[in-house]
């Protein structure tokens, strides 16, 4: 057993205790439908390729509050219009899709990673993109928005990493899970660019495993939530899990356990993540963790750290640039409940059934090596 | 018996290196001269040198495999190929060369619609996901790309075929 597996099993032997769970009156479901844009125009030449939207849908309700509906939408990774056309296409059709939602979703939120690199140009297209989306709109940061000049754009464009608000007896809390990478790049002298390129590369190892949430922000969420009520639920936004899924691809924030400890007074708890591009589910101790889709490639599953609770999305087809990703329309119920629907564009069944359509089935027999070319000087 | 053998072929070795020695002249600092070694192949005990020089030549196409597979503009250029055209490099879908599995190769693969060694499959992608150029099978730039893929999935069992 590696050191890492051993930590790992140590941690969740003291943080999973026997009976803890989030409360059961919230759920996850998995259901499908066909989205209503396959009815019209464009999207109905896709639905003869057999594309079929993804969306990932979350009912989420407390007590007597009206039910609502909002979206949820990351990961866009937008270059320059002219570099790459298909990452436009995509965003402007998850656009186009959360504003015809039926009935319309409350707010977007947008999960990080609007950008590729960091580049103002980016940073704008993807705020012109969404000016389609009319709905209340709210932001997180991803780490491709930010080491160009430290979230400078990011912030001027989307204002603070960092809030919270009430919406119906559910509080919703944004995290910035990015912006504390330790400093890899003043020692080494790199320019913003090159610092920004070390931190874009998902299996780098200059930057190292960077996501975090850091002792201030701990503070903060503690004070912004000591004013609510335990048994109310809380959704917790932010662009890497709150958990340990597989840290050198940054599928954590290496201060999880801490994060866990703030949250462990409330029993309602749902952490909606970016980042994975991929659909993932956990439970530790009083919360739930829902990894959603991007609109720009999927990412595969990590070769370890995948929650025995998560069920994996299908093998994604390369050839196809609408499958595998997406977005997520979120409905909060009368009943407490949460539930999920993961939409792909692509399919009707986003999740894998048999083991050969999975994309984890071969993960039992895949050994892998970080890679080695970055850490070689000037790289 | 072990101990003379193992003196016997320190001492051949030690001839040998001389000999290469004579016959090459001496290689720079901390380089071992390959010109010979398809003349000299399996025919006389290895050193430890020669064997750190094959392993650096595998690991020198494994880092510019890391390079172009990680899109990097300089390699690309000094190796005369055009591997995207749309900013995606390899490893934005394959982190660590994850779900290539070039163990399981050669293999019928779905979306060529035929049977395919992992060549095919790198040009495959070269073409449709990141729009670039296809390269030589037989070229430096394959080469390295596939080290690489090798390299990063070590320790994989071959599973050729598998689906």
């Amino acid at each position: 057993m590696s050191e890492h597996e051993r930590m790992r099993r140590e941690m969740d032997a003291v943080l999973r205790t026997p009976g803890a769970h989030p409360a059961r009156s919230l759920r996850l479901t998995r259901r499908t439908f066909l989205h209503r844009s396959l009815l019209t125009g464009v999207a109905a030449g896709a639905a003869s390729y057999g594309w079929f939207p993804l969306i990932n849908t979350i009912d989420l309700a407390y007590g007597a509050e009206a039910p609502f509906k909002f979206a949820w939408l990351s990961d866009t990774h937008l270059y320059p219009k002219e570099v790459n056309t298909r990452f436009v296409e995509k965003t402007v059709r998850a656009a186009k899709e959360i504003q015809a939602m039926d009935p319309p979703a409350d707010f977007l939120i947008f999960g990080g990673d609007i950008a590729q690199l960091g580049d103002p140009v980016e940073l704008d297209l993807g705020n012109e993109l969404l000016k389609e989306v009319t709905i209340k709109k709210v932001f997180i940061p991803g780490e491709h928005d930010w080491y160009l000049d430290m979230g400078e754009k990011w912030r001027a464009l989307f204002g603070d990493a960092n809030w919270t608000f009430d919406h119906k007896g559910v509080r919703f809390v944004g995290l910035d899970t990015i912006s504390r990478a330790p400093d890899y790049w003043t020692a080494k002298g790199m320019s913003p660019q090159e610092r920004m390129a070390h931190m874009s590369v998902l299996d780098g190892t200059v930057a190292g495993a960077w996501a975090g949430v850091g002792k201030d922000q701990l503070e903060w969420l503690t004070s912004a939530l000591s004013d609510w009520d335990k048994a109310k639920p809380v959704v917790i936004f932010s662009h890497n899990p709150l958990y340990e899924v597989y840290p050198p691809w940054n599928f954590w924030v290496r201060d999880w356990r801490d994060v866990v400890a703030v949250l462990q007074p409330y029993t309602n708890v749902t952490n909606i993540h970016g980042h994975v591009h991929q659909p993932l589910y956990n439970e530790i101790g009083t919360m739930r963790s829902i990894g959603m889709l991007a609109t720009s490639w999927p990412w595969p599953y990590p070769p370890t750290g995948v929650p025995a609770l998560t069920q994996p999305m299908i093998r994604a087809d390369p050839g196809d640039h609408f499958d595998g990703v997406g977005w997520s329309g979120l409905t909060v119920t009368e009943k407490d409940r949460v539930d999920t629907e993961y939409y792909i564009w692509g399919r009707t069944e986003p999740l894998a059934v048999a083991e050969a359509d999975s994309g984890t089935s071969d993960n039992v027999n895949q050994r892998l090596s970080a890679r080695i070319a970055d850490n070689q000087w000037p790289y | 018996m072990d101990i003379r053998r193992s003196t016997l072929h320190q001492l051949l070795a030690g001839v040998a290196f001389l000999g290469l020695l004579a016959i090459v002249g001496p290689a720079p600092a901390g380089e071992v001269d390959l010109s010979d070694a398809v003349q000299l192949a399996h025919k006389k005990p290895h050193t430890a040198e020669q064997l750190k020089a094959f392993n650096d030549v595998f690991m020198e196409e494994v880092r510019k495999g890391d390079l172009l597979f990680h899109g990097d503009g300089a390699t690309q250029e000094a190796m005369g190929v055009k591997l995207s055209a749309t900013g995606m490099a390899c490893a934005m879908c394959h982190p660590m060369s994850a779900d290539i599995h070039p163990y399981e190769f050669p293999k019928f693969q779905e979306q060529i619609g035929k049977f395919a060694t992992l060549r095919d499959m790198i040009n495959w992608c070269i073409e449709k996901p990141n729009q670039g150029e296809k390269i030589e099978s037989d070229s430096e730039a394959m080469k390295a790309l596939e080290a690489y893929m090798y390299w990063s999935t070590k320790g994989s069992a071959l599973d050729p075929g598998r689906h």
